[in-house]
C-alpha cells in the first residue's frame, strides 16, 4: 500500500450518532478470575467514550476482546449491525477497530517506519521499498504533528515516544473504531497536547473513539460519555455533561475520597546523598540534595534527563564528572549492587524492560530485592517469603488470586504496584521512584502517598520523577525542573505556579530530540 | 455464531485425560506397558541396566537446566565429558590417588565453566557460540592428549564402583540422588536459585533489585561444568577407558531430557526432578526399542517424534492449567 495523508482516514459508512458496535453480554474468564462479567453496552459512531475504572476492573480485558487478541469467553459482538467472532487481530483490523495497548506491543528492534508499515509493508516484485516506507512513515508523523524521525529504531525511543508511534500507526490502517488504552501514562502534557489534537481531529473525521485513562481531567477534556467498570461489571455510563469527577470515583471504587494527594511535612533531618556537578550521559552538572524526610520533586518534558540522572547515581551507568556524596562523604558507586548496599532503592520507570520478571511469580518478584533478609545461609524460610509477599499483596492491594500466580497475568496497575511494593519491604534510606504511579487507579495513587509519608517518618528520603506535574508539585518538598539535561530552576513547596513550572521545563522551543543520539 | 463466540477453549477438553497425565504418569505408564509386552524388561538386570544408562544423562540433565533457566545454553557438555575421562584416566595411570584423581578432575570441570562465564560475562559472547567453541577444542585437546589412542585404566577399585551396587541399586543411580537432592535445594530453597531464574526472566529487573547478574552467570555454568566433569568420572569407571570422543551427543540429549521435563529454553521455567524424569524417559525409550527388537535406524527416528510429542502435550497440559 502506499499511503497518503487523505487515504489515511476513509469516511465511515455509518452517520454518526447511530450504533456502531454493540456489547451484547459480553464475558471473560481467565483461569482463577472472571474478568468481565456480562457486558452491554452501545457505543455511537463519531463518539468519544471514555472507559474508566480501578486497577483490575477489566478495562484491558473488554480492548483486547474487542481485538482479537484474547478470545471471549462468551456473548456477541455487533458490529455494523452484523456479529463479528473477532477471532484474530487481523480480522479486527479488517473491520477497521485498531487500538493503541497499555503495554506498547511493537518490535523494539526495528524502524520507526518498520513498525508502522508492519504487517502492511510496502513491497515491489516482492521487494521491501524501505526508502519509500520510511518517507511515508516520516509524512504521517509530521502530519500529526508529532516531533518525531521515522528512520531510527523503536527501541532508542523513551516510551511516551513510542507510545506516540503506536498511536500513529493505529491511525494508518482504514480506522473506523480506535481504542486507547491509557495513552497518556508516559506522556508530558506537551506530548499529551499533541496525541489530544489527534483524537479530536480523527473523532472530526467520523472516527469512533474509545479512550481509558485514570486521569479524571482528561475524560471531562476529551470525552462524551463515560462508562465505569467495577470488579468486572458495568456500574454505569453517563453523558460527560451530567456528571462530575465526585461521582464517577464514588462508582468506580464504591466510597469516595476526600483527599488524593496527603501530604505531610517532616522537619528534614541528616543530608541523605548530595550530588555536586554530577554529570553522565544525558545530563549535566546537576546537583541536588536529599534530606531525611524530605520528598525532592524531579519534573521536566520526558527525555529532559531525569532518569539518566538517578540511575547513574544508582550506578546503573558511568558518570562522566561530579561527586556523589553519601551521608557527608564521598562515594564511588560502580554498580547497582554498590548502590543497594549504601542503602538506595530504584522504583524504574519501564516496569515490563526493567520493573518486573513477567514470568515470575508475583511473589517472587516483590522479594527479590530481599532474599538476602528473608534466608539464613542462603537456606530460604518458606514462611518468611509467604508472610512479607502476602503483606505487601494486602498493603498495597494488589489484585491478584494467589502470590504465585504470573506477574504477567496482572493488570498493568497492579504490575506497576509490584514494581513499588518490591522496596518498600527492604528499609532503605534513599527511596527512587521514577514514574511510580503510572498506570494506577485514583484509590492506589492514595495509597501510594500514603506509604511515601510512612517511609518519610521512618527517616527516609525520596527522590519522585514524575511527568505528572500535579503529582509533583502537591508532593515535593523541594522541586527540581529538569530540561534537556540541565537542573534549570528549584522551587519549595507550592511556591512557584504550574505555568511557571511547566514555562521552565519548556523554555525554548524543542528540536527533535530523544530518538537521535 | 454461537460456536464462533467461544472459541479455541472448548476443544482441549477432549485432551482432558492427557492432560492429567504427569510426567512421573508417563514413565510409569511406559515401564507397565514394557514389563507387559517383553519377557525380558522387568528383570533386575534389565532394570539395573536402565538406571546406569538414564543415570549419566540425568546428571548432565540437571546441570543443563540450571544453564537454561539463566535464558542460556551449555553445548560442551558432551564435549567435557569425553574430556575429563581422559583426564581421570591420566591421573590415575600416572598413581595419584584415585580421590585426588576425581578431584582434579572435578576442578577441571570448574574451570572450564568458569572459562564460559568469562566468554559470557566480560567478552560478551553469545552462550551458544562459547560453548559451541569449547564443544569442539576439548575434543581436539583430548585427542592432542592422547594422540587419538584410548587410555585404559589400569584400577580395578575405580571401575569397580559403576558395576557395584547397594540395596540392589547400582552406585551410579545413587549418584544420581546425591546430585539431585542438593540441586533441589539449590534450587528450590535458596536465594541462588531465585535469583537463576530472576536473571532468565528479565536480567535488568534483576540487576536494579541488586542480583549480582555476573556472578548468577558464572554460577550456571560452573555447576554445568562440574557435573559435566562428575558424569566424566563415572563414565570412565563404567567403560574402563578415557577416549576424548565419548559422550557423543550427550549435550543434545541432556538438553531434551530438560526440555521433556518442562524446561523453557527461553529461561525462567525450569524444575530439578522434571529433567531428572525426562532422562529417564529417554532411557526408557531407548531400552524398550531394543527390546522390541526395533530396528536401530527407526529408533532414532522414533526417539525424535516421540520427543515432539512428549513436549507438545506437556506444554497443552500446562496451559491447561
Ligand atoms: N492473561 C491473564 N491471565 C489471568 N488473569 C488475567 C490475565 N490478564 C488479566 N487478568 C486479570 O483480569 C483482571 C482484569 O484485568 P485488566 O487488565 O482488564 O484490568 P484493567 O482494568 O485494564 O486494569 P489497569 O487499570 O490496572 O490496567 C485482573 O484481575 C487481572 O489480574
Ligand atoms: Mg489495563
Amino acid at each position: 500500500m502506499t499511503s497518503t495523508a487523505q487515504e489515511l482516514h476513509p469516511a465511515p459508512t455509518l452517520a454518526p450518532g447511530r450504533t456502531i458496535l454493540e456489547l451484547n453480554g459480553l464475558e471473560k474468564r481467565y483461569p482463577g478470575t472472571h474478568a468481565l462479567k456480562p457486558v452491554h453496552l452501545a457505543f455511537k459512531a463519531g463518539e468519544i467514550h471514555a472507559i474508566v475504572g480501578e486497577n483490575g476492573a477489566g478495562k484491558s480485558t473488554l480492548i483486547k476482546l474487542l481485538t482479537g487478541v484474547m478470545p471471549r469467553t462468551s456473548g456477541e459482538v455487533i458490529w455494523e449491525g452484523k456479529p463479528a467472532a473477532l477471532a484474530t487481530p487481523h480480522e479486527a483490523m479488517a473491520l477497521g477497530i485498531n487500538a493503541v495497548h497499555q503495554e506498547v506491543v511493537l518490535c523494539r528492534h526495528l524502524t520507526v517506519a518498520a513498525n508502522m508499515f508492519l504487517g502492511e509493508e510496502e513491497s515491489r516484485f516482492g521487494l521491501l521499498q524501505q526508502r519509500a516506507m520510511v518517507k511515508d512513515a516520516q509524512k504521517i508523523i509530521d502530519g500529526l504533528g508529532f516531533d518525531l524521525p521515522a528512520h531510527v529504531v523503536l527501541g532508542d525511543l523513551t516510551i511516551g515516544q513510542q507510545q506516540l508511534i503506536a498511536a500513529a500507526r493505529a491511525t494508518v490502517r482504514g480506522t473506523k473504531f480506535l481504542i486507547f488504552d491509557e495513552p497518556t501514562a508516559y506522556l508530558t502534557r506537551k506530548e499529551a497536547d499533541q496525541l489530544f489534537k489527534l483524537i479530536r481531529r480523527l473523532k472530526g473525521e467520523g472516527v469512533t473513539i474509545i479512550y481509558i485513562s485514570h486521569r479524571m481531567e482528561e475524560v471531562f477534556e476529551l470525552a462524551d460519555r463515560v462508562s465505569v467498570l467495577r470488579d468486572g461489571t458495568l456500574v454505569g455510563t453517563r453523558n460527560i455533561a451530567e456528571t462530575d469527577e465526585a461521582e464517577l470515583v464514588k462508582l468506580m471504587i464504591n466510597r469516595s475520597i476526600e483527599q488524593i494527594y496527603h501530604k505531610e511535612h517532616f522537619t528534614p533531618g541528616a543530608t541523605i546523598v548530595e550530588t555536586k556537578n554530577l554529570s553522565g550521559k544525558g545530563f549535566e552538572n546537576v546537583s541536588v540534595t536529599v534530606r531525611a524526610g524530605e520528598i525532592v520533586g524531579l519534573y521536566g518534558l520526558i527525555g529532559a534527563g531525569r532518569s539518566e540522572f538517578v540511575t547513574t547515581l544508582y550506578g546503573r551507568h558511568r558518570k562522566s564528572a561530579g561527586q556523589i556524596l553519601w551521608e557527608g562523604k564521598e562515594v564511588q558507586v560502580n554498580s547497582e549492587h554498590d548502590a543497594i548496599k549504601l542503602g538506595m532503592a530504584l522504583a524504574p520507570e519501564s516496569r515490563r524492560d526493567q520493573g518486573l520478571c513477567l514470568n515470575l511469580s508475583v511473589g517472587m518478584n516483590l522479594n527479590l530485592p530481599i532474599y538476602k533478609r528473608i534466608s539464613s545461609n542462603a537456606l530460604i524460610s518458606g514462611a518468611k517469603e509467604k508472610a512479607e509477599a502476602d503483606r505487601q499483596i494486602a498493603d498495597l492491594r494488589i489484585k491478584t488470586p494467589t502470590r504465585s500466580a504470573l506477574a504477567s497475568s496482572l493488570s498493568g496497575g497492579n504490575q506497576q504496584k509490584i514494581v513499588i511494593g518490591k522496596w518498600l519491604a527492604h528499609g532503605a534510606k534513599l527511596f527512587i521512584f521514577d514514574e511510580p504511579t503510572v498506570g494506577v487507579d485514583v484509590g492506589t495513587k492514595a495509597e501510594i502517598y500514603r506509604l511515601f509519608s510512612t517511609l518519610l517518618s521512618k527517616g527516609a528520603g525520596i527522590i519522585l520523577i514524575s511527568s505528572y506535574l500535579p503529582e509533583v508539585y502537591e508532593l515535593a518538598d523541594t522541586l527540581h525542573v529538569f530540561r534537556r539535561g540541565k537542573l534549570v530552576a528549584t522551587h519549595g513547596f507550592r511556591t512557584a505556579s504550574h505555568e511557571d513550572i511547566l514555562g521552565q521545563a519548556l523554555a525554548e522551543k524543542q528540536e527533535k530530540s530523544g530518538g537521535q543520539k | 455464531m454461537s460456536t464462533e463466540a467461544i472459541p479455541a477453549e472448548k476443544p482441549k477438553r477432549n485432551f482432558n485425560a492427557l492432560f492429567g497425565l504427569t510426567l512421573l504418569g508417563l514413565l510409569l505408564l511406559m515401564w507397565i506397558v514394557l514389563a507387559v509386552a517383553t519377557p525380558s524388561f522387568a528383570t533386575a538386570l534389565n532394570i539395573t541396566n536402565l538406571l546406569r544408562q538414564g543415570s549419566l544423562i540425568a546428571i548432565l540433565a540437571v546441570g543443563q537446566t540450571f544453564v537454561i533457566i539463566t535464558g542460556g545454553i551449555d553445548l560442551s557438555v558432551g564435549a567435557v565429558v569425553g574430556f575429563t575421562t581422559v583426564v581421570v584416566a591420566l591421573l590415575i595411570n600416572a598413581g595419584w590417588p584415585i580421590w585426588a584423581a576425581v578431584l582434579i578432575t572435578l576442578l577441571v570441570g570448574v574451570a572450564i565453566g568458569l572459562f564460559h562465564g568469562f566468554g559470557i560475562v566480560k567478552m560478551g559472547l553469545p552462550p551458544f557460540i562459547i560453548t559451541l567453541a569449547t564443544m569442539t577444542s576439548l575434543r581436539g585437546i583430548g585427542l592432542l592428549m592422547t594422540n587419538g589412542n584410548s587410555i585404559s585404566i589400569n584400577s580395578d577399585p575405580f571401575q569397580a564402583f559403576s558395576r557395584g551396587s547397594l540395596f540392589g541399586i547400582p552406585y551410579l543411580f545413587w549418584m544420581v540422588i546425591l546430585v539431585a537432592i542438593p540441586s533441589y535445594i539449590f534450587l528450590h530453597h535458596t536465594r541462588w536459585g531465585r535469583y537463576l531464574f530472576s536473571v532468565g526472566s528479565n536480567a535488568e529487573a534483576a540487576r536494579l533489585s541488586g542480583v549480582n547478574v555476573p556472578r548468577t552467570i558464572f554460577m550456571a555454568y560452573i555447576l554445568s561444568g562440574l557435573l559435566a566433569a562428575f558424569v566424566g568420572v563415572l563414565l570412565a569407571s563404567r567403560i574402563g577407558i578415557g577416549n576424548p570422543t565419548q559422550g557423543d551427543t550427550y549435550e543434545l540429549q541432556a538438553i531434551a531430557s530438560s526440555v521433556i521435563g518442562g524446561t523453557s529454553l527461553f529461561g525462567a521455567i525450569g524444575s530439578v526432578h522434571g529433567p531428572l524424569i525426562g532422562s529417564f524417559i529417554l532411557s526408557t525409550i531407548n531400552n524398550g526399542a531394543n527390546l522390541l527388537n526395533v530396528n536401530t535406524f527407526w529408533q532414532r527416528v522414533i526417539t525424535g517424534a516421540l520427543i515432539i510429542v512428549i513436549v507438545y502435550f506437556d506444554g497443552l497440559r500446562r496451559r491447561g492449567k
